[in-house]
């Protein structure tokens, strides 16, 4: 199990980048926080969520 | 440092605000350097709050121009339209305080430039309306300097309560403003930006002033 915003979600095995788009979020606006550090856009194909991963989504809307 | 701006000198023009700035504040703000990256809403509403308490080290990065659509929110004047947005900023800044040094950049802020645009930073603000370049500023801030606070705004569209804008602190050097949820197309006005822009500013300058805490 992977703890992803406080809530626990079988993902562990996949990589960032297929997590994400199964999420029906748009990929570019979200920031990936795993165990208490960023996950470079350049890694999110290369990083694997292993069990016990606490993963943090900071999403943005428009405006400013 | 020039001497006398507008018949205003120097001098009476800090006494002034001194009189008025938080005990003790001033100096601390004058050595300060800031960032902003984005001149609309969010960035030109705090460029004028940090000008005003005498922040002394500006860096304005806008790759657009005014437009009759930004007036609703924006700190452009009619007269404006049409000027690059860093420009005419830093034009108004100067009426308000001529005494700071103002740098503009009119460029499209990319994870490549990151580097070279806010080296001079102190603290970086994100003031961008697009979410997918505030989300390429925070990657590419973190990776690039992550001792540098960065400051940023997400949700302040629509007319929602204005008690739904809070600040949060959710990782080392990371802020965040707004209210999360409210996007850009529900429409954006003066009073919901400048609220979110306030949040930013004040954030900003509490991490001057030394206090990291939101």
């Amino acid at each position: 199990m992977v703890t992803v915003n406080g809530q626990e979600e079988n993902v562990a095995g996949q990589t960032v980048i297929d997590f994400l788009k199964q999420r029906n979020a748009p990929i570019e606006n979200i920031v990936v926080e795993r165990n208490g550090e960023i996950v470079h856009r350049s890694e999110f194909d290369k990083v694997t969520l292993a069990s016990g991963d606490k993963v943090e989504l900071i999403s943005f809307v428009g405006g400013g | 440092m020039e001497a006398e701006v507008q018949g205003q000198p120097y001098k009476d023009v800090y006494n002034g605000m001194k009189e008025r700035n938080v005990k003790n504040s001033t100096d601390k703000l004058t050595a300060a350097h800031v960032t902003i990256a984005g001149a609309g809403g969010l960035g030109s509403n705090i460029a004028i709050a940090l000008t005003r308490i005498g922040v002394g080290h500006l860096k304005l990065i806008d790759f657009d121009s005014v437009e009759l659509s930004n007036l609703n929110r924006q700190q452009f004047k009619l007269s404006q339209v049409g000027m690059p947005k860093v420009v005419a900023l830093k034009q108004n800044l100067q009426e308000f305080n001529p005494f700071i040094d103002i740098q503009t950049a009119q460029v499209e802020v990319t994870h490549d430039n990151v580097p070279q645009l806010f080296k001079s930073a102190d603290i970086i603000c994100e003031a961008f309306d697009n979410p997918a370049a505030k989300a390429m500023l925070l990657d590419a801030a973190s990776e690039f300097y992550p001792n540098k606070p960065l400051v940023m705004g997400t949700g302040m569209a629509g007319v929602h309560s204005s008690n739904t804008i809070t600040t949060k602190h959710p990782r080392p050097n990371l802020y965040i403003a707004g209210d999360g949820t409210s996007k850009g197309v529900e429409g954006l006005m003066a009073p919901r930006v400048m609220i979110c822009a306030g949040h930013e500013a004040n954030m900003i300058t509490r991490l001057i002033l030394g206090q990291t805490e939101i």
